[in-house]
């Protein structure tokens, strides 16, 4: 294995996790780590794509009184001090709460890269695929690896930029092994022949799993394990950052101070 | 009235992609159950000799002497075995997950009728059955756990969001995410991702049906039932829904009276559409989408959705809804207990309360009927508590010393 692999990491955050300022901290943090995108995600009462660590960190956002107002309040001051590509992750709920062609313009007012909403997969859908994609910033649909080939050829003819594997079945947070039913659907995404940019996660925690999954996608994305370090964290923007260098096997300078 | 599983703009399938070819495989399966005559054969044998069909359809003539209005009927729901109509729907989807060869069944549960209904089933016919139910639902309905227990399932208890119904739903879609090829969830209200929405009322209409033959000649002018998600609701008036007669009214949870976290009012209050649990309808959501607390006397009416059918034909007009506050259900309670010696579920109570309503303004030469959806055998710890408040504590205390020399 080679271990200078420059590591294309995409690191999910919640916005207002642990609190405004701290996920704002965390957001840094995970830029200065070398994170190569931020997915942010907006907290929902809800959220039942996720696992219950990202659960109770939504709740946590919740109950300090986050709105989603406040989203578009830290991506201002995150897009202030950096162009970090940033995909956006809400449940359908928050993102059609005040219409959806609303949420997105807001989404592109910053920069947004992509749209993430698990619960509006293509075909039910609400007009984001279609909508996401007029305004620049298209939607990122979240496949898993037993689909059949006449729904991955659906979504892929959906005007999109990236896609979203989820490796295993099920929900986020638990370990995940790269196996051959995984890769070998990655690898018949590969040899289509206009195909989008492939972001791979649920369950990576660990280095090996990140380079290995590097081999067969454009980025690993990295969910629950950072929740886990801001949760127990006294100072979680500089844990994060030392979390998202040690994923990706990269050297990091001291920091100053 | 069903296009792609909606109704109007209601209803859909808003699931992550790992549900979907589950939902597909499931709607499949439903139709093609419905064609099967072997499978409504065993439907209808476990129907009248495990549910205990058909339920009774009583003239409630004390009770309409004393309104002095329309005459009453009770369609007696609640004397199906557990107690509810939940079983209807339970062993329905029992059967079907049978037929698609699953060994095992999960469910949400917040009154824990569901639960104690799949549970049965599932102890019926011999399937493995996990019960998700709410930490806080867990407390206020523990007989119920005992009972779901005592069936042989497993009940898992939910400790995440407000550890109530919509709680379990979403551990229950969450395990679902990851067991599917083994496991059906039995949803247990006319909601969810479709087909749930279909196949619920479906295997609920029978409660419709009955009634509709048990009335004969008398043509109903009202039908009147609680909504929750609206599985019992959607059930009794499934065979009246065509046309603009008879007048069927929806009873709310009107909880402590009007304002946020206070009651579960969707329709006659302040629901906004949303999509949640997997369907779009109205939901007590906040300006930004998130799901309200929600307040009920009756935990089975505590749920911040409602479901789609019922959302759009409130919208078409054809069903009207009420609010009905907890004080008015626990009165309507001891009405029918005393003039007709009936014991509803404070559920089927805020029905009850509406329908007393109903009944005196519609005056007499009309018939009001209403469903009972389950008797409030269950409720005790909350009903002889909000009724006889300090003799009931004292007995509490009495028997848990008992209990203790025992």
């Amino acid at each position: 294995m080679n271990s200078d692999v420059k590591a294309s990491l995409i690191t999910h955050m919640i916005a207002g996790y642990p609190d405004f300022e701290k996920s704002l901290e965390v957001a840094r943090g995970l830029i200065a780590g070398g994170a190569y995108a931020l997915e942010i995600q907006i907290p929902f009462s809800d959220p039942n794509a996720d696992g219950p660590l990202i659960e109770n960190a939504c709740r946590v956002a919740l109950s300090r009184g986050f709105k989603v107002a406040d989203t578009w309040r830290l991506l201002e001051v995150i897009r202030a001090e950096s162009s970090i590509p940033i995909f956006l992750m809400s449940y359908a709920s928050t993102a059609i709460s005040c219409g959806l062609a609303n949420f997105l313009r807001r989404a592109v007012e910053f920069a947004t890269t992509g749209i993430i909403i698990p619960n509006l997969v293509p075909g039910a859908d609400e007009g984001l695929f279609r909508t996401a994609a007029e305004l620049g910033c298209p939607a990122v649909p979240v496949l898993v690896p037993w689909i059949s080939d006449q729904r991955l050829d659906e979504i892929l003819s959906m005007p999109i930029d990236w896609i979203y594997v989820a490796l295993r079945s099920g929900i986020t947070g638990a370990y995940t092994q790269i196996e051959a039913p995984q890769r070998s659907f990655l690898a018949k995404i590969r040899t289509r022949q206009r195909r989008p940019r492939i972001m791979a996660g649920f369950g990576i925690q660990k280095t090996a799993q990140v380079a290995n999954l590097l081999e067969f996608v454009e980025a690993a994305v990295v969910g629950s394990a950072i929740v886990k370090t801001i949760s127990g964290a006294r100072h979680p923007g500089e844990a994060v950052r030392k979390l998202v260098g040690e994923l990706q096997n990269i050297k990091l300078p001291k920091t100053p101070g | 009235m069903n296009e792609g599983g909606f109704f109007g703009e209601y209803g859909g399938r808003y699931v992550a992609e790992v549900l979907r070819g589950p939902l597909e495989n499931l709607e499949n399966e439903f139709r093609l159950a419905q064609t099967d005559e072997a499978f409504f054969s065993e439907l209808e044998n476990l129907r009248r000799n495990f549910i205990g069909r058909p339920t009774p359809l009583l003239p409630a003539l004390n009770a309409s002497s004393s309104i002095g209005g329309a005459d009453i009927y009770i369609k007696l729901e609640g004397l199906a075995n557990t107690g509810a109509h939940k079983i209807n729907n339970a062993i329905g989807q029992a059967l079907l997950a049978k037929r698609m060869g699953k060994t095992r069944v999960i469910a949400e549960s917040g009154a824990g009728q569901h639960g104690v209904a799949c549970a049965a089933a599932c102890a019926r016919l011999k399937i493995d059955c996990v019960v998700y139910m709410g930490e806080e639902d867990i407390r206020r309905q523990r007989p119920n756990v005992y009972w779901m227990k005592l069936y042989g399932a497993e009940v898992k208890s939910v400790s995440s969001g407000t550890r109530t119904l919509k709680d379990s739903v979403n551990a229950a879609l969450r395990d679902w995410a990851s067991s599917w090829e083994n496991t059906h969830y039995l949803l247990g209200s006319a909601l969810g991702p479709s087909p749930f929405p279909d196949m619920v009322r479906s295997f609920q209409s029978v409660i419709g049906r009955e009634t509709k033959a048990q009335l004969g000649d008398v043509t109903p002018d009202a039908l009147v039932a609680c909504v929750g998600g609206g599985s019992n609701a959607i059930g009794f008036f499934e065979p009246y829904l065509e046309g603009v007669r008879p007048i069927l009214l929806g009873a709310e949870a009107g909880g402590r009276g009007a304002g946020i976290g206070n009651n579960a009012s969707r329709i006659s209050g302040d629901g906004r559409i949303s999509i949640v649990h997997g369907y779009k309808s109205r939901f007590l959501v906040d300006l930004d989408g998130q799901v309200l607390p929600t307040h009920s006397i009756s935990a089975g009416l505590d749920y911040p959705g409602i479901g789609p059918q019922l959302a759009y034909l409130a919208e078409s007009g054809r069903i009207r809804f009420v609010s009905v506050r907890d004080d008015e259900a626990l009165e309507a309670l001891k009405f029918f207990a005393i003039e007709e010696g009936l014991i509803f579920a404070m559920e089927s109570a805020h029905a009850g309360a509406a329908a007393i309503t109903l009944a005196r303004s519609l005056g007499p030469g009309k018939t009001v009927v209403v469903n009972m959806s389950g008797r409030g055998d269950k409720d005790i710890f909350i009903s002889a508590a909000a009724l006889d408040g300090p003799a009931w504590k004292t007995f509490l205390r009495e028997q848990s010393i008992t209990e203790e020399d025992s």
